[in-house]
C-alpha cells in the first residue's frame, strides 16, 4: 500500500551486495532442501533391486501405478479431506482473532495477543498432541465433567482415538498458521477506508462484509493454505489421537519404508509436495500473497 | 501493527455485537491451543499412577523426581541440547544475512521470500526422508550432524522473518549516515547495524534453538544410535509404561512458552524504552 513502486525504494547504500549475503541461505535451502527433493521426484522412477536393497536405473511408472493399489489412495484421499476440514475450520477460527487483534484492540493488547498465537510455533507440537489425549480420554476431563454435571450416563468412548480427537488435535497445533497471515492482512487495511464507510452510514457489519473482507481475503487465502500444507504432512496427531490403523500419508511413507521400498516412498513423497507446490503457486498467482509480506522489515 | 488509538484500535465505536463475538472466538481458539498444555501440567502433580486432577493439597513433585534416574532420557535431553545449538549456531547468521539481503534487493522481493519458506512447507517426514538419501550418497553417517542439518533448514525460515522484523528498527538515514562519515559495509554493519537487531538476533537463536530441540518427523530418518528427546519421548508416550513422560512433558512445553515469553517481555520492555 506504501510502496507502490519497487523501483521508488532507495537504494540502500554500504551493504554487502545482496546477492552475496544470501549466499549462506541460499545455499542452505538448495543443498539441504530443493536437491534432495528434486532427486527423490528423479529417483521415484527408477526400480527397486531386491538384490542390493537399493535401486536401479529402470524408468518405470511402476511405483505411481503401486500408489493406486489397495489401501493407498484412501489414505491419500482421507489425509487431503482431513487437512481441508482442518484448515478451513482453522480460517473459521482465525479471521475474528485476527480482526480482534487488527480492528478492535490497541498496539498494547495486540502485540499479547499476537505473542499468544505465536509461542505455540516453538513449543513440541508432539507434547500438544499428547496433551489431548488427558483432555479427551475415557477418564478426561471433558469426560469426568460431563459425567458430573449429569448431562451423559456414560464416558463419550468417540471423543478420543476418532477422527474428532485427529482434527482438534491438528487444529489446535496449526491455528497459529491461520492467524498469522491474517493479522498481516488486517494490518495492510487503510484505517480511513473504514472510517470513510462508517461516514457513510453503514453499520459494523456491512463496512465488515463489504469493505474488510474483501481486503483481508488474500490473508484469508494464505491461512487457508498454510494450515493445508502443513497438516498434509503431520503425523504425530494421528498416531497420538487416532483411531487403531488410522493413517496419513507420512505414517503410510514411514511404513512403506520400513520395507524399504524406496521407489514407492519417493513417489508418494513426490505427489505431496507437488500437490504443496501446485497449491502454493497457484495462491501466489491468484491472490498476490507476496504483497503480504512486502513490507516486512520496513 | 495495529493503527489507531491506544484503548480500542481502529473500531473503536459500535460493533452491533461483532465484539463479545470476536472475542469470544479469539478466547476459544486460545483455549484449544493452552487448555490441554494447562491440564497436563496439573496432572503430573497427581502423585497416584491414575491420571487426572487432585486438590492442590494432594499436590506432588514425586514424577519430577523420578526423573532424574532416567538415563536414557537424560542421554536424548543432552543429545537434543547439542543439536539445538549447532542449529542456532548456523541459521542465526544465515537467517540475517538473507534478511540484510532482502532488505538491499531492488526487485524480486516476494520471489525470494518465498523460496526462503520454502522448507515451512515441505512435510518434515519428506524432507528428512530425502536427507537421509542424500546423505547416504555422499557417506553422511547418521548420526547427530545429520539430524542438525535438517534443523537448519527448518529454523531457517523463522530465523530469517525474526531478523527481517528487527531490521525495521534500522532506518535507511542511519546507513546513509554511516557511510557519509566514511564507513565501509561492514563497519557499517558493526557499530549501526548490529547493535539495533541485537535482541532480534537473540530471538532468532533462541527460537531456532527450540524450532530444533522439539522436531521429531525430520529426526526420524536421521538419528544414529542416540535418539534425540522428542523420539524418545514418542516411545515413551506409546509406551505408556510411567507418568514420569507427562512431568518430562510438561517440564518442557512450559520451559519452551517461559523462554518465549521472557524473550516478548525484553523486546517489548526495549521497544518501550
Amino acid at each position: 500500500m506504501t510502496q507502490v513502486e519497487a523501483s521508488a525504494r532507495p537504494r540502500r547504500p554500504g551493504l554487502p551486495r545482496p546477492p552475496l549475503a544470501a549466499l549462506p541461505a541460499a545455499l542452505l535451502v538448495v543443498g539441504l532442501g530443493l536437491a534432495p527433493l528434486a532427486l527423490i521426484a528423479f529417483w521415484s522412477f527408477w526400480r527397486f533391486d531386491p538384490a542390493t536393497y537399493w535401486i536401479t536405473p529402470d524408468y518405470t511408472l511402476a511405483s505411481y501405478a503401486a500408489l493406486m493399489d489397495t489401501g493407498r489412495l484412501p489414505v491419500l484421499l482421507r489425509t487431503l479431506g482431513l487437512s481441508a476440514l482442518t484448515a478451513a475450520l482453522a480460517t473459521l477460527l482465525a479471521l475474528p482473532a485476527a480482526a480482534v487483534i487488527g480492528l478492535m484492540s490497541g498496539p498494547r493488547k495486540a502485540a499479547v495477543l499476537i505473542a499468544l498465537f505465536t509461542v505455540p510455533f516453538f513449543t513440541s507440537a508432539l507434547i500438544r498432541a499428547f496433551a489431548w489425549r488427558l483432555v479427551l480420554g475415557r477418564n478426561g476431563a471433558i469426560n469426568q465433567t460431563l459425567v458430573a454435571a449429569g448431562l451423559i450416563d456414560e464416558p463419550l468412548e468417540w471423543l478420543l482415538f476418532s477422527n474428532f480427537a485427529v482434527i482438534v488435535g491438528m487444529l489446535a497445533a496449526y491455528l497459529p498458521f491461520a492467524v498469522v497471515p491474517l493479522v498481516l492482512a488486517f494490518g495492510r487495511i487503510e484505517p480511513s477506508v473504514i472510517r470513510a464507510s462508517q461516514d457513510l452510514g453503514a453499520g459494523f457489519w456491512t463496512t465488515f462484509r463489504r469493505v474488510i473482507l474483501p481486503l483481508v481475503l488474500p490473508g484469508a487465502v494464505a491461512g487457508f493454505l498454510f494450515v493445508f500444507v502443513v497438516a498434509l504432512g503431520t503425523s504425530s496427531e494421528i498416531q497420538l489421537l487416532g483411531g487403531a490403523g488410522d493413517s496419513s500419508i507420512s505414517i503410510m511413507i514411514n511404513d512403506v519404508m520400513r520395507v524399504v521400498n524406496f521407489p514407492l516412498a519417493f513417489a508418494i513423497a513426490t505427489v505431496v509436495v507437488a500437490v504443496a507446490v501446485a497449491v502454493l503457486l497457484v495462491a501466489v498467482r491468484f491472490f498476490r500473497l507476496s504483497k503480504l509480506f512486502e513490507d516486512l522489515g520496513t | 501493527m495495529s493503527a489507531g488509538n491506544a484503548s480500542g484500535g481502529i473500531i473503536p465505536g459500535a460493533t452491533a455485537g461483532a465484539r463479545p463475538l470476536f472475542w469470544a472466538v479469539t478466547l476459544l481458539g486460545l483455549a484449544l491451543v493452552y487448555a490441554p498444555a494447562v491440564y497436563l501440567l496439573a496432572a503430573s502433580l497427581n502423585p497416584g499412577r491414575q491420571l487426572g486432577l487432585v486438590p492442590p493439597s494432594e499436590f506432588s513433585l514425586v514424577w519430577y523426581q523420578a526423573l532424574g534416574g532416567e538415563r536414557r532420557l537424560l542421554a536424548a535431553l543432552v543429545e537434543s541440547l547439542w543439536i539445538g545449538l549447532a542449529t542456532a549456531v548456523v541459521a542465526t547468521p544465515a537467517g540475517l544475512a538473507a534478511a540484510l539481503a532482502y532488505r538491499a534487493l531492488q526487485r524480486g522481493r516476494g520471489a525470494f521470500f518465498l523460496f526462503l519458506m520454502f522448507a515451512l512447507f515441505v512435510p518434515g517426514t519428506i524432507q528428512g526422508l530425502g536427507l537421509s538419501v542424500v546423505f547416504k550418497l555422499v557417506a553422511v553417517r547418521p548420526g547427530w550432524l545429520a539430524v542438525a542439518a535438517s534443523h537448519v533448514l527448518w529454523a531457517l525460515p523463522f530465523a530469517f522473518t525474526v531478523s527481517l522484523m528487527g531490521l525495521a528498527a534500522v532506518k535507511p538515514s542511519m546507513e546513509k549516515a554511516a557511510r557519509d562519515l566514511g564507513a565501509g559495509p561492514w563497519r557499517t554493519f558493526a557499530d549501526v547495524i548490529f547493535p539495533l537487531v541485537r535482541g532480534a538476533v537473540v530471538s532468532a537463536f533462541v527460537f531456532s534453538f527450540l524450532l530444533s530441540f522439539n522436531e521429531y518427523a525430520r529426526a526420524y530418518y536421521l538419528v544414529g544410535r542416540q535418539n534425540t528427546l522428542p523420539l524418545h519421548m514418542f516411545g515413551a508416550m506409546n509406551a505408556g509404561t510411567s507418568p514420569t513422560i507427562y512431568a518430562f512433558s510438561g517440564l518442557v512445553l512450559f520451559g519452551s512458552i517461559l523462554i518465549v515469553g521472557l524473550l516478548g517481555l525484553m523486546m517489548g520492555r526495549r521497544r518501550g524504552s
